[in-house]
């Protein structure tokens, strides 16, 4: 070997002048470790196998070390070699911990110190939020190794390289790869009602009256929410509280709710007994939790209008023979809305996220004149939460923005509604912005590159949807073999983000035009057609423009590092750009219309942002176009104030704190589906709330 | 012949109505401290009955209520736009932002179901400050004009 002025490339990237001696010294030391004698010829021998280039890098040095000691017969001294090396290897991941430990705890916040999901769902950060972060990267290794396996298994080893490949060059991205669990879930409760805990691995049994409903239903939800990387939905949380009420004071409870109901010095009504319960479970539920990272459970309720209600739970009948009171229930759906309102007034309560399910006559009005009312009433009053309208009930949401078609809304006497049970296993993303400028620079027509893509994307779904069922096979997914969960009723999820990137770098302007539209629903078109293509008894698929929490950051900073045109830091979860104030409140509704929605199964829930509250006949005549523009599923969204000083809770978005006059305030917004304290966002979300425009109603 | 430069969707301005504001120019008033001073020249396009048609074959029953905010130059102008508009589509409300003391003898009040009236001054405030000059007034069902301004300031 001639030894020239090289330069090599070290480990963090930083260039070095090449050092013989460096080399000698490593090799000598191995000779030593295992007693085996070196002298200047045999280390010459083992230097003369050496081909080192300019900028080689140290990896690849240590590479040759080890195959030319074995060439020249050292296996012993190879051996020790290679041992070293590991160790060090691994005292560096250690010491990148320990940088990552300190970085974390110097952050602002935890959502902005996670390096790998960054979650505004956790309030603080502390060690417990600490102890989820750390093993993340861990989980990222152990998940892709397990999928790929599968992938090799089922369509060969290309494949498996091609995903690796899309996903670290950013094409795609797997979402909640740093759980094990699969994703979300809207469960039917009526094997608890049946069997209580003991099936999925708990010790209590069937609730029986109100008091073990409210205490076992908190319990069965932590439970569930443990073996979910994301949400949980019960959307019969207050059918079965109704039921228990019931039982305890006569169907007709409401009718007298303010009679007294305990002998207590306090002489509680009914009333406030209720109240009480919804007390106790909601902020129970609004806990950071152990077995979660310190997150609270996602959890999710729905609300239904009478005919909703009638085509959902029709058939449905409680163990004891009895059927679910429309009446009593409609009161307590109020009752709950109105009390979960006036307690945001006094605490940050996130959870439940709600859903209001309304079922649209043929010229888009409420069906059920009293619940669109009610709607309408509820959105003035400065509550927030979601409305999902459709002219037949063939959706329930499982978190606050998927919403999940539901195929079968037949009753059974093991499992309840058949409806209820649905959700999604998996979801994985297509980076449309990054697809389609790769497949135009490279002179591709977009459609037939990103065929492609989602026809990857499909089969390593059904990899992940084997990996799952292996899973069940040895017993480790109870969710499912308890019946909460039906398997094949849950979807798999395509996912997209950058669509509106992607069609302002096709030079389509974001308006409701016909290009624009031709645009979306080739995309989403194409991608339906592989879903129904994949589409078996066992398995089905669905389309969600996610939300992109922190995923639409990622994908724009990389983007924007690999040279593509990235017009703004996050990419949109909407189908308008959110910045633009040239876009009326109904150029909003209609961007998120029928003809734009049509094949995005999966949803896409609009957050209408809104400066100030409207008044309950203005949001009548908002909900009127969102049926008619074919809108199903939306929010409105105002800030609301909270004083970092006094701890005033405001439902208005003011500039100060109306009772201290404090300037120091923060906002409680939903970016991103749930509501939470604007500084918890990550610093990238921070600055997209920013500039946000609030329509100036 | 009035002029407009732009319109919005807004809710504010009228309450419990989905409002299309039309942003009428060659405003007359000059309030200092006006926030709408681009409306102050002879500038935008023909505000005629057909750029109303337009509207309202754009906007259809997405809408509850036409505004006219501004239009001092020409009140006699603005109210026939106002008569057009009842005449032709009665299920919209029409509301007029003026900011005049008074409206012109030569107004037919009738023609209006919201009228604004009152310059802008900047230390008495908006109609959203409880100490405003301006006043909003709703046509009640027996043709008289009721002083609405309070709701402005409700929260």
């Amino acid at each position: 070997m001639e030894i020239k002025n090289f330069t090599i490339t070290k480990r963090d990237g930083t260039k070095d002048q090449f050092s013989l001696d460096k080399i000698m010294n490593a090799i000598a030391k191995a000779f030593e470790s295992v007693q085996e004698p070196a002298d200047l010829g045999v280390i010459s021998k083992i230097l003369a196998h050496l081909d080192i280039h300019n900028d080689i890098t140290v990896e690849d040095i240590q590479n040759q070390v080890e195959e030319s000691l074995m060439r020249e017969g050292f296996y012993k001294v190879a051996k020790s070699f290679i041992l070293y090396r590991q160790e060090h290897t691994e005292d560096r991941e250690t010491l990148q911990k320990m940088q990552f430990l300190s970085e974390y705890m110097e952050s602002v916040n935890a959502a902005t110190g996670s390096k790998y999901d960054a979650n505004a769902n956790v309030e603080h950060k502390n060690i417990a939020t600490l102890i989820g972060e750390l093993p993340k990267s861990n989980f990222i290794r152990l998940n892709r190794r397990l999928l790929t396996d599968r992938i090799k298994k089922m369509y060969g080893k290309q494949l498996a390289d091609e995903y690796i490949d899309m996903l670290t060059h950013h094409f795609i991205y797997k979402n909640d790869e740093t759980s094990l669990a699969n994703y979300c879930a809207s469960i039917t409760m009526y094997p608890w009602l049946i069997n209580g805990t003991m099936e999925i691995g708990g010790n209590s049994t069937a609730p029986t009256n109100l008091k073990s409903f409210a205490g076992g239903f908190v319990n069965m939800v932590f439970m569930v929410s443990s073996m979910l990387s994301g949400a949980c939905a019960t959307p019969e949380f207050l059918m079965y509280m109704n039921y228990f009420i019931g039982k305890e004071w006569g169907l007709d409870y409401w009718k007298r709710a303010d009679e007294q109901a305990d002998l207590s010095l306090k002489k509680r009504t009914i009333d406030k007994v209720i109240t009480d319960y919804f007390e106790q479970i909601v902020y129970t539920l609004n806990q950071p939790t152990g077995a979660r990272n310190y997150q609270a459970v996602f959890w999710n309720i729905a609300y239904y209008d009478k005919y909703y209600f009638e085509s959902i739970f029709g058939d449905f009948y409680f163990p004891d023979g009895s059927k679910p009171d429309w009446d009593g229930l409609s009161w307590l759906q109020k009752r709950f809305m109105k009390w979960f309102n006036n307690e945001r007034t006094k605490t940050l309560l996130t959870f439940p996220v709600e859903t209001m399910a309304l079922l649209t006559d043929e010229d888009g009005n409420c069906k059920d004149k009293e619940w669109g009312e009610f709607t309408a009433e509820m959105y003035s009053e400065g509550h927030s939460f979601f409305t999902y309208m459709s002219a037949n009930a063939d959706s329930l949401s499982s978190c606050c923005r998927l919403r999940n078609e539901i195929t079968d809304n037949g009753f059974s006497y093991t499992l309840g509604a058949g409806g209820v049970s649905t959700g999604s296993k998996s979801v994985l993303t297509i980076n449309l912005n990054r697809c389609i400028q790769y497949a135009v620079n490279h002179k591709m027509p977009y459609l037939q590159y990103l065929a492609d893509v989602i026809d990857l994307c499909h089969k390593v779904q059904l990899a992940y949807n084997e990996n799952l069922k292996e899973l069940q096979q040895h017993g480790m997914l109870p969710l499912f073999d308890a019946g909460y969960i039906n398997i094949s009723r849950q979807y798999l999820t395509i996912g997209i983000n950058g669509l509106v990137e992607a069609a302002e770098f096709m030079g389509l302007k974001i308006t409701p035009n016909d290009d624009y539209l031709h645009f979306v629903q080739g995309i989403l078109g194409l991608i339906e057609k592989y879903n129904k293509q994949y589409r078996t008894k066992d398995v089905m698929f669905n389309c969600e423009m996610i939300p992109a929490e922190n995923v639409g950051v990622k994908h724009a900073k990389w983007d924007r590092e690999d040279g593509y045109f990235v017009p703004r830091d996050c990419y949109n979860s909407y189908f308008y750009v959110v910045e633009d104030d040239s876009l009326t409140i109904l150029d909003k509704f209609k961007l998120h219309g029928a003809p734009y929605i049509e094949h995005l199964t999966g949803g896409s829930a609009l957050h209408m942002n809104l400066e100030e509250h409207l008044s309950k006949e203005q949001y009548q005549k908002l909900l009127q176009v969102a049926a008619k523009e074919g809108c199903n599923y939306f929010t409105f969204n105002i800030p609301n104030t909270v004083c970092n000083e006094c701890g005033h809770i405001d439902k208005r978005y003011l500039k100060e704190c109306p009772v201290c006059k404090s300037k120091n305030i923060d906002y409680m917004t939903r970016i991103i589906g749930y509501l939470k304290r604007v500084s918890n966002f990550s610093q990238a979300r921070q600055e997209e709330a920013a500039r946000r425009f609030y329509a100036t109603a | 012949m009035l002029k407009y430069v732009n319109t919005d969707i807004v809710f504010q301005e009228i309450p419990d109505e989905v409002t299309l504001a039309i942003n009428i120019s060659n405003c007359p008033c000059h309030c200092p401290g006006c926030h709408s001073q681009y409306l102050w020249g002879d500038v935008g396009l023909p505000l005629t009955i057909s750029a109303l048609d337009d509207f309202v074959t754009k906007y259809g029953d997405d809408i509850t209520c036409f505004s006219f905010m501004g239009g001092d130059a020409d009140p006699k102008g603005v109210n026939q736009l106002a008569q057009y508009i009842h005449e032709e589509y009665p299920q919209f409300k029409v509301a007029w932002y003026s900011g005049k003391t008074v409206i012109a003898r030569t107004v037919n009040k009738a023609d209006f179901d919201y009228i604004k009236i009152g310059p802008y001054i900047e230390h008495l405030g908006p109609l959203k400050s409880p100490t405003t000059n301006q006043r909003m007034y709703r046509k009640t069902d027996d043709g008289t004009f009721e002083d609405i301004t309070e709701r402005f300031w409700r929260k």
